[in-house]
């Protein structure tokens, strides 16, 4: 790297990441996912699932290898997952094994912070108790809840769909009993889960954390409210290319997890880690007393300097910009304008990449998976190629130009945005002694 | 030098009231917000008493009620404790750097509406048509946008002008308990100078209902309202749903100092801890909780007889007051016995992911009165909780530094002290905490 490191907190621990983990749309191990995300979309092959599902059935084969005892563990827990916990914990067990901190470790010295979505009640759970509930005429009747509809759900239903439940059952199956918490702050989730955990390190609350987000769209619930957020297409019912531009760049509903494992830098060297990048800075702003298109634009581009500045970088060190890119038109303008504004005439000539076009909305997840596979941009040297349904206004994406500064391998700014004014960004590069 | 995280204004919306002067009174009466439950009706359910916030709109903070009528309860109360903070710490007359200032909430998940809910489970089942476009239809798209677990910190950042950081958390009865101290760790590594933080919760609909009373985790003791929550009494046997909300502002030293505020106390501890060994169960020793308590003390550079009161989590269900009381004696050893612990759930009944910053609350009058809130209904000792509860009484305590302790489903656990504001602080140096 061409830089000096400045990092804010250059006195204190340096946040090193030792481990990847992913389940998504693109496949369930970091070899199949960069294989995927560097392939045209029509040689993928995705066997039998529909646009957005990830490659796993929720089987205990879908989970990594692992040691027989967790295996167990976890089998016995399936039941009382649902559908993303599955994903989260699958995601967080890939990358602990990845990372092999747990050949030896503290349980109280390692903590857990994920990212993810609202509560998910799933209109399944509640069929046979709306049924118990129906009267003569086979119309639902409200009072009969009380006495016929609520034996009729689940013991454990309310627990199986808290969103805080990876974390939990990531601390049980893994006995990690250090700090432990779930970012509920939608696509800026994972972020504030990486500065947090950033913070837990620093402050010796903790060696290192398990840092990960799960999200879906797809099911029901979610969906709606992804409907009525604008956030998701309403008329994609394939992932093929065409369909990307039907819905003008608006992804498709997905789900997926990702996860990585941050501990002490010294740490990780001293025990012969494999480092697949550095933490150098993070923050988060929000513009929400500000109406207009333009408030996620602007909270952005406030992130993006103070995480520029905490990193002690500029933006001419900078080898890629993993952009959010999602959500209307008018957000990916205001984001294009925010990296106008941070980047100047420079901003031009950078690499930004998106995998909308490929992993599609996974709503909290999504930041995960992005983080990974801009990880995995460092790891191989290269960028991964464009797609048709990724857009941002007037900039490049995901197509090699020369620029001075940093190369694509060396750094990336992680963006994520929530269009009505919040914005985030992760500064991560490659760790020199 | 580890920088400094000062309260400078506190607001609350509770069962037992709706401002912090009408609620220290009611805690320091011994005064019970549970009756029969009236949000909606449950005359035919199992359980049928809550602890409701009754008198309560957003009007008394100076907002326009219809402007929030499609917002769930936890968002109004919100607003409420939000602005009173707002208003005690005079923040509209600070200049504050808006990227400078935050929201840190730990708000619980707000359910969908049940009636349009079933109505769209039961349709779709009988119509066979997909439930996603069919609740489009029917679901009021106004409120489902406000069915999301941030809106409360979205809106606060907004009416307040907050440019820095948003978050929620949602770690089940923790959730505001570490809203409250990462907003802390925002502060002290300079990431913002003043967090308004806290949490704000309702489980008082069918489906909180429902899932608690699958749970088996409820007191079922209709006829008795008053004496339902019964922390640590041999005859406890459940939890009552409340509701309500406590937010802070929180503020680093110099700039309260700068601006001339009130400094209403210090956090100068937070500590987090997971049991690691079951979702629906503690620890049968409850090793999470002592961890976090240990953890919080080490935060704040204090040994176990400098604690002059615990605020415990003290839901009234068998296993947590065991097992809590198990905890506080490791983690305090046999200091666990002169220090006065006590559970305000016996008054307030439990409000889930808000319960800790409301416990907070608590904490930080009593540093103002010197008077300790009682433990309400302790009427026959359990040999397996033999700790000095303070049994439905308020004690006079010199108040210096309070700690609160709250656990959740999942094993996850997190205490605060608050600490009357000292100059010379021992909380200004930081020594690493050894197992």
């Amino acid at each position: 790297m061409t830089f000096v490191l400045r990092n804010h907190y250059e006195q204190e621990r340096r946040i090193a990441i030792t481990g990847l983990g992913i389940v998504s749309p693109l496949g369930r191990t970091t070899g199949r996912f960069w294989e995927c995300l560097t392939s045209p979309p029509a040689t993928v092959e995705t066997a039998e699932r529909s646009p957005g599902t990830a490659d796993f059935e929720g089987r205990i084969e879908d989970f990594d290898e692992l040691p027989p005892a967790i295996k167990k563990t976890i089998r016995k827990s399936l039941k009382l997952m649902n559908r993303e916990t599955q994903l989260g914990v699958a995601a967080g067990q890939q990358a602990l094994l990845n990372s092999r901190i747990l050949e030896n470790y503290e349980p109280d010295r390692m903590g857990i912070c994920f990212g993810a979505g609202n509560v998910s009640v799933m209109p399944e759970d509640f069929q046979s108790a709306v049924e118990a509930c129906l009267d003569e005429e086979g119309d639902f009747e409200l009072d009969r809840w009380g006495p016929n509809g609520i034996s009729e759900i689940a013991p454990l239903w309310l627990l199986k769909c808290l969103p805080n439940m990876p974390t939990c059952h990531l601390a049980i199956i893994n006995d990690l009993r250090g700090p432990n918490n779930t970012i509920t702050q939608r696509d800026v989730s994972f972020a504030l889960a990486i500065a947090e955990a950033c913070r837990t390190i620093r402050s010796e609350d903790a060696d290192a954390m398990l840092v990960g987000a799960t999200g879906t769209t797809l099911n029901s619930i979610n969906l709606v409210h992804a409907r009525l957020e604008n956030e998701v297409s309403d008329h994609f019912d394939s992932a093929d290319s065409e369909s990307h531009d039907e819905c003008n760049g608006m992804p498709f509903p997905s789900e997926g997890a990702g996860a990585i494992v941050l501990e002490d830098l010294h740490a990780a060297r001293q025990r012969g880690a494999t480092i697949y990048g550095e933490v150098l800075g993070a923050a988060s702003a929000s513009c929400l007393g500000h109406d207009g298109a333009s408030a996620g634009g602007h909270a952005l581009a406030g992130a993006m300097r103070q995480a520029l500045r905490r990193a002690g970088l500029l933006p001419s060190d900078i080898g890629h910009i993993h952009a959010h890119a999602r959500g209307s038109a008018i957000t990916r303008a205001a984001e294009s304008q925010a990296i106008n504004d941070v980047f100047g005439s420079t901003g031009l000539s950078k690499h930004v990449v998106t995998t909308n076009g490929r992993l599609g909305n996974a709503g909290p997840g999504t930041g995960a998976m992005e983080m990974v596979a801009s990880l995995l941009v460092l790891e191989h040297g290269c960028v991964f190629p464009s797609d048709a349904g990724d857009h941002l206004d007037g900039h490049r994406l995901n197509r090699s130009v020369n620029h001075g500064g940093g190369a694509v391998w060396d750094s990336f700014l992680s963006l994520s945005m929530v269009g009505r004014g919040l914005g985030s960004c992760i500064a991560v590069g490659t760790s020199d002694e | 030098m580890k920088r400094r995280a000062v309260v400078t204004g506190i607001g609350c919306v509770t069962p037992i009231g709706t401002n912090t002067r009408e609620f220290a009174d009611s805690l320091y009466a011994g005064r019970i917000g549970v009756g029969r439950l009236t949000v909606f009706d449950a005359e035919h359910y199992p359980v049928q008493i809550a602890a409701e916030v009754r008198n309560w709109d957003v009007s008394q903070v100076g907002l326009n009620p219809a402007q929030w009528q499609n917002c769930p309860r936890q968002t109004s109360f919100a607003m409420g404790a939000g602005l009173q903070a707002a208003h005690q710490a005079s923040l509209a007359d600070a200049r504050i750097d808006p990227s400078r200032f935050g929201v840190y909430l730990g708000c619980g998940e707000p359910f969908e509406d049940f009636t349009a809910f079933t109505r769209a489970v039961h349709d779709t089942q009988r119509s066979q048509q997909p439930f996603v476009e069919h609740a489009l239809r029917i679901f009021d798209p106004d409120a489902e946008r406000e069915y999301e677990p941030d809106m409360p910190a979205m809106h606060l950042a907004r009416l307040l002008h907050a440019g820095g950081p948003v978050a929620n958390c949602v770690s089940a009865c923790v959730s505001s308990t570490q809203a409250i101290g990462e907003a802390c760790r925002m502060i002290q590594f300079d990431e913002a100078d003043v967090m308004l933080c806290g949490g704000a919760h309702s489980t008082i609909n069918p489906f909180g209902v429902t899932g608690f009373q699958r749970l088996s985790a409820l007191s079922t003791r209709n006829d008795d309202p008053q004496g339902a929550v019964r922390p640590f009494d041999a005859d406890r046997d459940g939890f009552v749903i409340g509701e309500g909300a406590a937010l802070f502002v929180v503020e680093e030293l110099e700039h309260a100092r700068r601006r001339g505020a009130e400094i209403l106390g210090e956090i100068t501890g937070y500590g987090s801890g997971q049991d690691a060994y079951r979702v629906t169960d503690t620890h049968p020793e409850g090793r999470g909780a002592v961890k976090a308590m240990q953890r919080a003390l080490q935060d704040a550079n204090l040994v176990p007889d400098q604690i002059n009161y615990i605020n415990a989590h003290g839901t009234g269900t068998p296993l947590n007051d065991r097992v809590e009381t198990l905890a506080i004696k490791q983690a305090f050893g046999q200091q666990a016995y002169h220090i006065p612990v006590s559970s305000t759930k016996s008054m307030l009944g439990h409000a889930t992911t808000a319960c800790g910053a409301i416990e907070l609350a608590v904490c930080l009058l009593s540093l103002q009165s010197g008077v300790i809130p009682p433990t309400m209904n302790h009427d026959s000792p359990d040999p397996d909780c033999d700790l000095d509860y303070v049994p439905k009484q308020p004690r006079e305590v010199a108040c210096r530094h309070l700690l609160t302790n709250n656990v959740a489903f999942g094993g996850q656990n997190a205490a605060l002290i608050v600490s009357r504001f000292d100059e010379s602080s021992p909380a200004t140096v930081r020594v690493r905490w050894a197992a």
